[in-house]
């Protein structure tokens, strides 16, 4: 075929396009490259040989329970404290606003830290649950609490814009109609927050999952007890590399699942009014 | 019968209305933007709370500054169609309407029955199991008339309900409403800002001013000065 | 004509280039990446005392392949090693972590003895370092807490061999809050039901230290079960010694295992400690070598003879640390 310059006006055109498609592949190709490095440097084999080993069951097993455990008591008091929040107004109300934006913006180390001096058990809280025989530094309890330091931001500031966003005059109508306060929120409010509300939580449950800065803090490192899949990656790169990766790996599956689980959610929840 | 007086001060203006509302009259709030209409509607339904006044409901009082009676909004038995129809919309057509009747805890056969009458009288009945998310601006506002009805409620409050209709579901619409109200023989609110549905629909107008009704009468004596023409 | 070029030629130059840059940088990381296998050969060469501990160890949590984390400041161990470029003037020293304390020290006598010379030193634990090593950080000296790892890095080329000598030894010892909150009176209370205490991993040059000191108290004094129940009472397993002294020092658990050198330069009045006899103890020797890699082989030697001279040596000693027999 005769092959004709381009006009200036389609030559920069071009360039844009070019221009596009490098920046969307670096980027693209960044964020992926690592994790598709992880796949490469193990075996198939390996991998499901060592998914039976201990370390990596009880890994498995232990952040998987405590992450669960975490998001159930966020949503559970989350919800109401979203809900009261967005529709009332009370003396400190930024405040609160602000700090539960907090550990999103503290570091992990930090965090961890801070629970520990609190509820440590020479800490300003923690020594006195020490006087009645309470422990919570070393526990699953506080791998517990450490993720839900870190992560309930997630769900809280999602459920708190949730519920602003939400015409009042849906709530008011029910209450016209002759609806108490606890059934419009559960045949009003929470149907039509549904949506986001779900992607809120998973968001939650990836955040509590990958945890480790707080937790190795105020948690410590136990196989079984606190050692979870994040602190059990760390530990793993310097002594049993298998492992590490083998790890590494069920985390990228796990997050990837996530990943999907939101986009589907995010999907259902803008076909609804 | 409806008997009202409120006093409530506004951030402009303070609001002071005497309001009575015979059985099966259709009493239409007329009045420029920021005058106090939904206010008005808003004091009644006991969204909102007036500073000082009473409002009696067929000898009831709903609420009483001087005696501080103040009946909680769930329990005032008024149907209140808000502005910008409000048809839930994760809920069906029929689940919408019977969503009063429910939250009453009406039995369930009674409540099907009343579901299908009322979806009949406002011509929705085919789209019963559809999601009101999914209906036209128009529908939807049947939906919620339908819906404030099937309550059986003591009075009828409806706030703009014509301008997302086009002029055929106005006018039937119009008709329902007007049959229902009578067939019921309890006082109907409407506030509208049209000259011409206050005149199809309207059994006396109040046109209402910076907080105080400045005329009162039939609507084919409204005086046009001060009106906004029908759009 | 013009409108094709513009669209899809544009689009088919630019998948072209990316797939040539995949290829290129897949061909790379397969060359450079090591089989998967040989980090567990490595990791099980180094744990000689743990397959003699299993044995003991039956029923408390197995620790094999655990190496719990700083408590310190979490992203210690691995960090990014400092960017500095090798130069003549600046040595990047990898340094087992039990010498942070007196590591400041050396550095100012060592840029003292050899003016213009300045060390810059990556303190963490030594299994770390290892796998920074192994995975391309860039060091001119290292100083590993243990006698088998500084083998396997030698076994993998990584010192040069001639250069590799020992350089100080350390005793483990028992380190208690100064408040003994546990009431911590002797080595058979560790034992007790309910203490907390605080130990490296097994692959930390400590931990293996702990269990191997751990071990011949067990045979010589106080039996297996005294044994199975301290191990009972441990309540994390940290990545580097610093982390255990840490612990204790917060008074978070009861007690922790370190080296000598720790308690010894603690400031007065944090720490107690109890002594393990010289009989059951394990005495840790550390070894100093130059790498392959460095960019200046004579500063690097430079810094090893200043290590091993009169002027080092006595600043080891005066931090707790043992002259090597």
């Amino acid at each position: 075929m005769t092959f004709s310059f381009p006009e200036p006006d389609n030559y920069r055109r071009t360039l844009t396009t070019i221009g596009a498609i490098v920046l969307i592949a670096s980027v693209t190709l960044y964020l992926a490259l690592p994790v598709v490095a992880l796949f490469f440097r193990t075996t198939p084999e390996l991998f499901i040989s060592s998914l039976c080993d201990p370390a990596v069951t009880s890994a498995l097993w232990l952040s998987l329970s405590t992450s669960v455990i975490s998001l159930g008591i966020v949503i559970l008091v989350g919800t109401p404290f979203a809900y009261v929040h967005s529709r009332n107004t009370y003396p400190g109300k930024i405040i609160v606003d602000t700090l539960i934006d907090l550990p999103l913006v503290l570091p992990p180390a930090v965090a961890g830290m801070a629970l520990l001096v609190l509820y440590g058990r020479v800490g300003l809280v923690g020594r006195y649950l020490d006087m009645f025989g309470i422990t919570l530094a070393f526990t699953t309890l506080a791998v517990i609490m450490a993720q839900i330091f870190v992560a309930s931001p997630f769900y809280l500031r999602q459920a708190k814009s949730l519920f602003e966003q939400l015409d009042p005059s849906y709530e008011k109508t029910a209450r016209t109609l002759g609806a108490s306060p606890l059934r419009i929120f559960m045949t009003i409010t929470l149907p039509l927050t549904a949506g986001g509300l779900v992607s809120g939580a998973v968001m939650t449950f990836g955040r509590a999952l990958g945890e480790f800065g707080a937790t190795i803090m105020f948690a410590g490192n136990l196989p079984g007890v606190t050692q979870t899949m994040p602190l059990s990656v760390y530990v793993g790169m310097q002594g049993n590399f298998n492992i590490g990766l083998t790890i590494s790996i069920l985390l990228v599956i796990i997050s990837f699942t996530i990943m999907i689980a939101v986009r589907f959610l995010a999907g259902r929840e803008g076909r609804h009014a | 019968m409806l008997k009202a007086h409120l006093h409530k001060q506004l951030r402009d203006f303070p609001l002071d209305l005497k309001i009575q509302a015979n059985p099966g009259e259709i009493l239409v709030l007329m009045g420029e933007n920021g005058a106090g209409k939904s206010t008005v509607l808003n004091m009644l339904s006991g969204l909102l709370n007036p500073d000082t006044g009473s409002i009696r409901l067929n000898g009831k009082p709903l609420f009483e500054s001087a005696s501080g009676v103040v009946v909680p909004v769930e329990s005032r038995n008024i149907g209140y169609v808000l502005q910008n129809s409000t048809a839930f919309p994760h809920l069906s057509v029929s689940e919408n309407v019977a969503y009063g009747m429910k939250a009453r805890h009406i039995h369930k056969d009674r409540i099907a029955q009343q579901v299908d009458h009322w979806m009949e009288l406002m011509d929705i009945k085919n789209l019963a199991d559809v999601k009101a998310g999914k209906l036209s601006g128009g529908q939807k506002q049947r939906v919620a008339i339908a819906r404030a009805l099937a309550i059986g409620p003591e009075l009828m409050m409806l706030d703009e309900p014509f301008t997302a209709l086009d002029t055929e579901s106005r006018q039937s619409v119009q008709d329902a409403v007007c049959t229902c109200v009578s067939d019921l023989q309890i006082p109907c609110l409407v506030v509208t800002h049209r000259v011409f549905d206050a005149r199809e629909i309207g059994d006396r107008v109040i046109l209402l001013n910076r907080g105080v009704s400045c005329w009162e009468g039939l609507p084919s004596d409204m005086p046009d000065a001060g009106i906004q023409s029908p759009s | 004509m013009q409108k094709l070029w513009n669209d899809k030629y544009s689009v088919y130059i630019c998948i072209a280039c990316l797939l040539l840059c995949a290829g290129l940088v897949a061909g790379c990381t397969t060359s450079t990446s090591q089989p998967a296998t040989t980090p567990v050969a490595t990791a099980s060469a180094t744990q000689p005392a743990t397959p003699a501990l299993s044995g003991t160890l039956a029923g408390t949590p197995a620790p094999v392949n655990v190496v719990p984390a700083t408590t310190t400041a979490a992203p210690v161990t691995v960090k990014p090693v400092p960017t500095y470029t090798p130069s003549e003037k600046t040595l990047i020293v990898f340094t087992a972590a039990s010498l942070t304390g007196v590591s400041k020290d050396l550095g100012k006598e060592f840029s003292a003895m050899y003016p213009g010379r300045t060390v810059v030193f990556n303190l963490d634990g030594t299994q770390a370092l290892k796998t920074q090593v192994e995975n391309g950080a860039y060091a001119d000296v290292f100083i590993s807490a243990s006698n088998s790892y500084t083998n396997t890095l030698k076994g993998e080329g990584f010192f040069i061999n001639s250069t590799v000598k020992p350089l100080t030894t350390n005793y483990v010892t028992v380190i208690l809050p100064a408040s003994n909150p546990g009431n911590i009176k002797s080595l058979s209370d560790l034992a007790t039901p309910g203490k907390k205490i605080a130990m490296a991993a097994s692959n930390v040059p400590i931990g293996t230290a702990s269990y191997a000191a751990l071990a011949n108290l067990a045979k010589s004094t106080y039996g297996q079960d005294w044994n199975k129940s301290v191990f009972s009472n441990v309540v994390s397993y940290e990545t580097s010694e610093p982390a255990v002294a840490t612990k204790v020092s917060l008074g978070e658990v009861d007690a922790g295992l370190v080296y000598e050198s720790t308690y010894a330069a603690a400031p007065a009045g944090t720490l107690t400690a109890i002594t393990i006899p010289k009989a059951d103890n394990y005495l840790q020797t550390y070894t100093i070598g130059v790498m392959k890699q460095t960019g200046s082989t004579s500063t690097a030697q430079e810094f090893e003879d200043f290590m091993l001279s009169t002027i080092g040596q006595q600043t080891l000693k005066d931090y707790g640390f043992r002259p090597v027999s």
